[in-house]
């Protein structure tokens, strides 16, 4: 007889070799190195092993690891965040509308580790995953005017941030 | 799908990736992508990554993760410690015993997947980036021929695609440039489009394309030397597919 963890165990494999390859996308975005990614994404599935009996059918399958991913990779970020601070030169942006330059993900991904912990998730849901406000409230169990007021603290911190940097020089 | 600032959401481009949009949807995110610079750049990149993951993260981290699965158990544990080796010595004397005979193996006697659930293999081919068209046995392609793969695994897990050319020189084509056959999921879709294309090289002549569906992984190696002898490959534990077309000048 085949044990319901056996089966289960290889549930998560086919999952692995299903998705696997866009959850390590997604992990390479948010973590910026291909082997923190490949270690990310191994973590991450192992943890829909440890959920996977409240895990929804096929379609569905793909949100839920997401967030799971999600989840994983800000923690991985805020501990990061914790041990040093961060190193990456931040890209040029025009100097008189900096705002414009927050619908940028890649620079939405390098402000990312630079704003409270509370900021990130809604701000890699809306840059990075191009979810809607509503969406975002639906997932993070908030209400939207929570998100719209993280979102505009998020680029007002990343506007002054760059502002900052700018002047410094380091931005040029 | 469409979000309010213009553009695809990440996962409507993994669901398009994955094939795993309705029809319509489809259709409209792939119309999005020609006319969107900025989707097609993040489209591109997940392709790369996907491809990636599929050549060469995969096959290295799947046998991590499914032992990371399934704990071992102290009854497991004793079998490893006591059980197995005995078992390996009996294999090792019984392989001796085997090698001693010509192999006779036809691939369906040896093959561990479902029976009757048929892997099969399409081929299409893009030729100067406008003309593209399926590839039947016999056909003849040109150098520069951009060729893509579409797959139904049948209930095989394990997959390597390769061809011979004129010369017997072989090559990997999928999991491009690998030593080993790489997973494919027998769960999944019926027919799946491998990720990316193969640009077919300078060299002329009657080549051999082979597709290779099996239960365990597979080396480059073992591929190789079924073709070589220039007879219908046959490898045992898999289902082989092979045909032959003319490759011409450009």
């Amino acid at each position: 007889m085949v044990s319901s963890r056996v089966v289960q165990s290889e549930k998560v494999a086919q999952l692995y070799r299903k998705y696997g390859g866009v959850i390590y996308s997604r992990c390479r975005r948010l973590l910026k190195d291909d082997s923190l990614a490949e270690d990310a994404t191994q973590e991450v599935f192992v943890r829909v092993h440890r959920h996977i009996e409240s895990a929804p059918d096929d379609t569905a399958a793909l949100a839920w690891i997401y967030r799971i991913s999600t989840n994983y990779c800000l923690n991985l970020i805020r501990d990061r965040s914790k041990q040093a601070e961060p190193t990456d030169v931040l890209p040029e942006v025009p100097s008189e509308h900096p705002e414009i330059a927050m619908v940028d993900r890649q620079l939405a991904m390098t402000l990312i580790e630079r704003v409270p912990e509370q900021l990130r998730a809604p701000a890699v849901l809306y840059f990075l995953d191009g979810m809607e406000q509503e969406q975002i409230a639906e997932a993070l169990n908030i209400s939207r005017r929570t998100v719209i007021n993280r979102l505009q603290e998020f680029a007002e911190r990343s506007r002054k941030f760059l502002s900052r940097e700018t002047e410094g020089g380091i931005a040029s | 799908m469409i979000n309010t600032r213009g553009h695809l959401s990440a996962e409507s481009l993994d669901l398009l990736l994955l094939q795993a949009l309705k029809p319509d949807d489809q259709k409209s995110a792939q119309s999005h992508l020609d006319a969107c610079t900025e989707c097609k750049v993040r489209w591109a990149e997940l392709a790369e990554d996907s491809q990636k993951f599929q050549q060469y993260v995969f096959p290295r981290t799947v046998q991590k993760i499914e032992a990371r699965l399934v704990p071992v158990s102290f009854f497991e544990r004793f079998k490893l410690a006591f059980v197995v080796p005995a078992l390996g010595l009996a294999a090792a004397i019984a392989v001796g015993v085997v090698m001693t005979k010509p192999t006779v193996a036809v691939d369906d006697e040896n093959y561990i997947g479902l029976k009757g659930s048929q892997p099969s293999f399409e081929v299409f081919a893009l030729r100067n980036g406008t003309q593209l068209f399926k590839v039947h046995e016999g056909d003849a392609l040109k150098a520069g021929d951009k060729i893509r793969f579409i797959v139904a695994p049948g209930a095989s897990k394990y997959l390597l695609i390769g061809a011979q050319d004129a010369k017997g020189d072989f090559s990997v084509f999928h999991p491009y440039g690998s030593d080993k056959s790489v997973g494919i999921d027998p769960a999944g879709p019926r027919r799946i489009e491998l990720p990316g294309s193969v640009e077919l090289d300078e060299s002329v002549g009657q080549e051999r394309l082979v597709a290779v569906f099996s239960d365990a992984p597979v080396s480059a190696e073992t591929v190789k030397a079924a073709v070589t002898d220039g007879k219908e490959p046959a490898i045992p534990g898999a289902r082989v597919i092979s045909w032959k077309y003319l490759k011409e000048a450009k």
